[in-house]
């Protein structure tokens, strides 16, 4: 079993709904982002294209952020998911800096939106994480929580990530990419997704459609 | 309900409605009674387009229920001095004594007059946010209708900047007051920009995409590339306001170069459009003298026939014809015509020979090949002939669209290119069929909730239409309310939308005493003013205009979310309970607005999901205590009876759910009786459900005929064409209309007059904005850029620009928060990205930081949405300028139907 992503850039019309619900979904602090979809431009005017391209982590089958980790903090999961264990994060950011999607997060302070932390900000605060470095773990809270009640994620809603359930363009597809017969292993037969930045190495669990 | 870890957890189904696309369906997580996230509601996933999702503004509804930026007590004025400078000395104070305060202003005034002594109402109310507000107002405008003569036209931007000529001119050809493109069936779309995938909400965004993975051609024709332009086969970066020329070439393309018999969708042209009729010399309908029917050239038996003659099966569409009748002018003037006359159809082919590829190419920096290539494909998309079949009816199927945007639809040459748009689907056979153009709502004619049984037959085999009268006894000469609707606009008609959608900027124009018009009443102000998200000295042009007119306002009492630039200038804040804190039952889909057509059409909740934190009212219990208070409870009782503001009557066949006079009811009693009469009208009494139903479930449907969607079949059983491409009637009441003006000696109007024209001819419509800086004294060569606006999906219409959440969400997005422009033309300018420049219009100046983009015309610059708050919390450190604050509002910047455009020729530099 590999959980991975295909994601259809065809779709994407950049709004941050994802982004948004991802924040949501984690209760991040002000200012805090696990993913995000960039605007990017390509070409010169007047041959130009706008395109919109979800960015996060891309769950390496071969992560540089996980061995370089000197306390053991960063890790893989048997499926795939690379996650950090935050008791055991001393914050020093050497698998930020390995990570050549930039999708590592360190948490410095754990502000809120305003002055003082609303109710919701309060009530979804996660002080464990401040200090520690934080990143997208595809929602495995959702996923094991999901499989634990006999779900399948990228089926059922409350077993798939945040992300993909808010997306409103169907951007995104979640699901085991080791059998075949799952939504997401066909997508990515049928449309020859590519990973982001191949030549890494990193061997993403993420792929892309872009034409 | 569930409990995780200790934790009780909830989810509450409501409704978004936050912009025009909705309303969605969502559901709130509730965790200890404490309201902490949204997740779309996926129990109506098989009734909703978009599978019961919502979009980015939707999950902004957490903090903006408990943001700590909200007024959170009524409070009331104690610096009686007015002015940005002046601080309002806010104190709060308890909602009884903002109901003394408030109802008692409103008594005095009622026991004075409703009306003043120039006949406008005393009391003026101002909702914002467009079609949105009624979603919000509970019973509101019950209260209105009891109260009596009430000046809903004082604009707040509404009215003037929506797609105003598509809203006017598209319900009168088609009962399209928003023209969507039948998507799902639809291979190839000429996008004139149209933004549909920042602002058709999640129903468009998720269409467009499922389109675009089928193969959906979208060329998208915008001066800088927007959102829906990134999605589109191809970019043409077109000048600003010349949209109309491309599109008459594109007509002289099919028409002229193509040989239009070849192409076109004949039959249709000849049996379902006004095509064959012949025009006399005076530019009317030559008619039978008797029958007064318009008469047709028969080629079979070479002579005239009335229109409708079924012996008639080749009527000629091209020639000139000896021929003898009436012609019916303004005013019911006869004249008796024999001589040489054509069909209107020969009439356009020879009206479009001028607009070639190579005229427009000079006009609208757009290639003549390129024109040519979009028209050829639009004929060869056009499939004219196929069929399909939905739900056991055979349509003609014609996958082919051409949307405009915002700035083409409104103000000068929105006319032309409505009109052009409109009829290059009615040449293949594209209007009201699948594949085609469609209409989603009606607004000024009625049924406002079924748009076939809103189409009656009328005169000439045409669709009957509600306008204003222009006629000697008709004409209403004295404005009833400030923005003159009724006097100025025949085609706004009179119905609830009409007041907002007047010249909506005409009351400020005209309140300044050097601006006042001749022979016009003296302006002026209305004695209390209500407002309610809406904030005029932002989203008005010239906002610092409106400011010095605020200043004036005697009182102003704000429904007010936080503190804004126009409430800076009221007397009385009333915080209303917001979207997820006060309970309302709305209508939900069948069609409506932008790309809102479904299978399921029915009722949606929304409910407070948890206590409020602040001190808010429910505007339902506001209406009622404020009818208690000025003694007109039971006309209002009376008027919830009827269904106004809830659009269904409490009692009806079958059921009776009514007030009776001497109650008072609180808003749990008056919209639980509006959940059972509005599921026993929808079910035809099958079904009763009260409000707890409606509080565990959220959402009541039944299933929505797609084949309502398609005019076609009405239009096809009732033997109607549609008014294409000869506008007679326009013409007519142009004339009619400048008799009237004239007739009282005002002139000040006539270049609106020039508007209504029976075949739309190009006019220098960017020259019309230029001229500002001449009419200044300036020369409009000092102001080489134009400066546009473009739609932000986070930030439009959601009363959220105090939400730092969306902020940050929204820098991802390109023009969050600053000036766009041409990365070339800032480099010859020494501009570099992110340096603050400075724009500069011929009446004014704002500032932004600079980012440079490809994908910008040389000479354009973009800011998004309206910003250049000062007051709003958050809104007001961001540092965004706003494209008002630079726009004049002038008369001659005002087209025939009152709207105007976010278009302003400017200068950029560096800000030194
Ligand atoms: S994208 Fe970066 S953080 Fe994520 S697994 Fe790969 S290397 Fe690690
Ligand atoms: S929600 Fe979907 S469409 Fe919107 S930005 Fe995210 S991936 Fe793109
Ligand atoms: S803001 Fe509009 S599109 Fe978005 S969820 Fe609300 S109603 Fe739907």
């Amino acid at each position: 079993m590999r959980w991975g992503m295909v994601i259809d850039v065809r779709r994407c019309v950049g709004c941050q709904t994802c982004t948004i619900a991802c924040m949501q979904e984690h209760g991040l602090p002000a200012g805090q982002v696990w993913r995000f979809v960039a605007d990017c431009e390509v070409g010169e005017y007047p041959d130009v294209r706008r395109l919109f391209l979800p960015m996060q982590c891309m769950h390496c089958a071969d992560p540089p952020c996980v061995p370089v980790c000197p306390t053991g903090a960063s890790r893989q999961r048997e499926d795939g998911i690379v996650w950090v264990e935050y008791g055991a994060c001393v914050g020093c950011g050497y698998c930020a800096v390995a990570c050549p999607y930039h999708s590592r997060h360190l948490i410095h302070e754990a502000r809120g939106y305003f002055d003082a932390l609303t109710p919701p900000e309060l009530a979804t605060a996660q002080p464990e994480r401040v200090g520690v470095m934080t990143k997208c773990n595809f929602c495995k809270e959702r996923v094991d929580g999901g499989r634990a009640q006999g779900l399948t994620p990228g089926i059922d809603q409350e077993a798939t990530p945040m992300c993909a359930v808010a997306c409103i363009a169907n951007v995104i597809t979640f699901g085991d990419l080791d059998d075949p017969k799952s939504p997401v292993a066909r997508l990515r037969a049928e449309t020859k997704a590519q990973p982001l930045l191949p030549e890494c190495g990193t061997e993403p669990s993420v792929f892309y459609v872009v034409e | 309900m569930a409990a995780t870890n200790g934790a009780t957890i909830e989810k509450v189904p409501v409704y978004c409605y936050q912009c025009v696309a909705g309303p969605d369906l969502l559901k709130v997580i509730v965790k200890d009674g404490v309201a902490i996230g949204v997740e779309p509601n996926s129990d109506f996933a098989e009734q909703h387009p978009a599978c019961g999702k919502v979009c980015v503004r939707a999950y902004g509804l957490i903090q903006k229920l408990y943001n700590p930026g909200r007024i959170r007590n009524p409070m009331r004025r104690t610096n009686p001095r007015k002015g940005r400078s002046e601080d309002p000395g806010w104190e709060p104070i308890s909602w009884d004594e903002a109901f003394d305060i408030l109802g008692g202003r409103l008594s005095t005034l009622r026991a004075r007059g409703l009306v003043d002594e120039a006949g406008y109402p005393r009391l003026a109310v101002t909702f914002g946010a467009g079609g949105i507000a009624p979603a919000f107002l509970g019973t509101m405008a019950a209260f209105l209708s009891a109260w009596g003569p009430v000046d809903q036209g004082i604009g707040s931007g509404q009215g003037v900047k929506c797609y105003h000529s598509e809203h006017l001119y598209g319900e009168f050809w088609h009962r399209a007051f928003i023209v969507a493109a039948d998507v799902p069936r639809c291979d190839f779309v000429l996008s004139f920009g149209n933004n549909g995938d920042a602002s058709g909400g999640v129903t468009g965004v998720y269409r467009h995409s499922e389109a675009r993975v089928r193969g959906l051609q979208w060329v998208q024709l915008e001066p800088h590339l927007s959102i829906t332009g990134a999605g589109a086969v191809e970019w043409v970066p077109i000048r600003p306001k010349t949209d109309a020329a491309v599109l008459f070439a594109i007509l002289h393309a099919i028409l002229v170069e193509h040989g239009w018999r070849s192409v076109c969708d004949v039959p249709f042209l000849t049996n379902m459009t006004s095509s064959p009729y012949l025009v006399g010399p005076s530019g009317y309908f030559l008619r039978d003298p008797a029958t007064r029917k318009p008469l047709v050239w028969d080629l079979d038996r070479e002579r005239t026939v009335p229109f409708d003659d079924r012996l008639c099966v080749r009527p000629a569409m091209e020639g000139e014809y000896l021929a003898a009748g009436v012609e019916v002018g303004a005013d019911e003037a006869v004249t008796s015509v024999s001589q040489r006359v054509r069909p209107a159809f020969g009439l356009l082919i020879e009206h479009v020979r001028p607009y070639t590829p190579e005229w427009a190419s000079g006009i609208a920096d757009v290639p003549a090949e390129t024109i040519r290539r979009l028209a050829a494909a639009y004929l060869r998309h056009a499939r004219v002939g196929a069929t399909i079949e939905i739900e056991g009816v055979t349509y003609p199927h014609r996958p082919v669209a051409v949307l405009l945007g915002k700035t083409v639809t409104n103000g000068w040459g929105g006319y032309e290119a409505c009109w052009a748009r409109t009829l290059l689907a009615a040449l293949v056979g594209a209007l009201e069929v699948p594949g085609g153009i469609l209409g989603t709502a009606v607004r000024i004619n009625r049924p406002a909730q079924n748009r076939h049984d809103s189409v009656r037959p009328g005169p000439d085999g045409l669709m009957e239409q509600s306008t204003n009268a222009t006629t000697r006894e008709g004409w209403k000469g004295s404005p009833h309310i400030r923005n003159a609707y009724r006097t100025l606009v025949p085609l706004v008609n009179n119905s609830p939308w009409s007041a907002a959608l007047g010249p909506a900027h005409l009351p400020w124009l005209f309140l300044d005493k050097d601006a006042a018009p001749e022979h016009w009443p003296a302006p002026t102000l209305p004695e209390v003013w209500i407002i309610y998200r809406t904030n005029p000295a932002v989203s008005s042009w010239e906002t610092g205009r409106i400011e010095r007119e605020l200043e004036r306002f005697p009182f102003v009492a704000a429904f007010a979310y936080t503190q804004d630039e126009t409430n800076w200038y009221a007397d009385l804040l009333l915080p209303d309970a917001s979207d997820i804190e006060s309970l309302q039952l709305y209508r939900i889909g069948g069609t409506k607005y932008q790309e809102q057509y479904w299978q399921h059409s029915g009722w949606a909740l929304r409910q407070p999901v948890a206590a409020t934190p602040f001190d808010t009212r429910d505007l339902t219990d506001v209406a009622t205590e404020l009818a208690a208070r000025v003694g007109i409870l039971d006309g209002y009782l009376e008027a919830v009876n009827r269904g106004a503001g809830t659009t269904i009557p409490l009692r009806d066949e079958g059921y009776d759910h009514s007030f009776k006079p001497g109650d008072k009811p609180g808003v749990t009693e008056i919209w639980d009786r509006v959940c059972r009469a509005a599921t026993h009208a929808l079910t035809g009494g099958r079904v009763e459900l009260d409000l707890d139903w409606f509080k565990r479930n959220g959402a009541f449907f039944v299933p929505f005929s797609m084949r309502q969607y398609f005019l076609h079949t009405t239009m096809v059983a009732q033997g109607l064409r549609y008014e294409m491409p000869y506008q007679e009637r326009i013409k007519r009441m142009g004339e009619e209309l400048s008799a009237r003006l004239h007739e009282r000696g005002i002139k000040w109007w006539d270049v609106q007059l020039e508007e209504y024209q029976a075949l739309p001819k190009w006019k220098d419509f960017p020259g019309i904005w230029q001229q500002t800086a001449v009419l200044r004294g300036k020369s409009a060569a000092d102001f080489p850029f134009w400066l546009l606006t473009s739609r932000s999906m986070q930030y439009s219409w959601g009363a959220n620009v105090s939400l730092p959440i969306l902020a940050d969400v929204a820098r991802h997005v390109k023009g969050h928060f600053g000036v766009m422009l041409n990365r070339g033309a800032a480099a010859r300018l020494g501009i570099a990205n992110g340096d603050l420049v400075e724009v500069e219009s011929p009446t004014g100046k704002t500032q932004g930081l600079a980012i440079l983009r490809e994908g910008v015309r040389p000479d354009v610059v973009v800011i998004l949405q309206q910003f250049g708050h000062w007051a709003t919390p958050f809104a007001r450190d961001l540092g965004m300028p706003n494209l008002n604050q630079v726009a004049s509002m002038d008369l001659t910047l005002t087209d025939a139907t009152g709207s105007g455009a976010d278009l302003v020729p400017v200068a950029v530099r560096r800000a030194s």
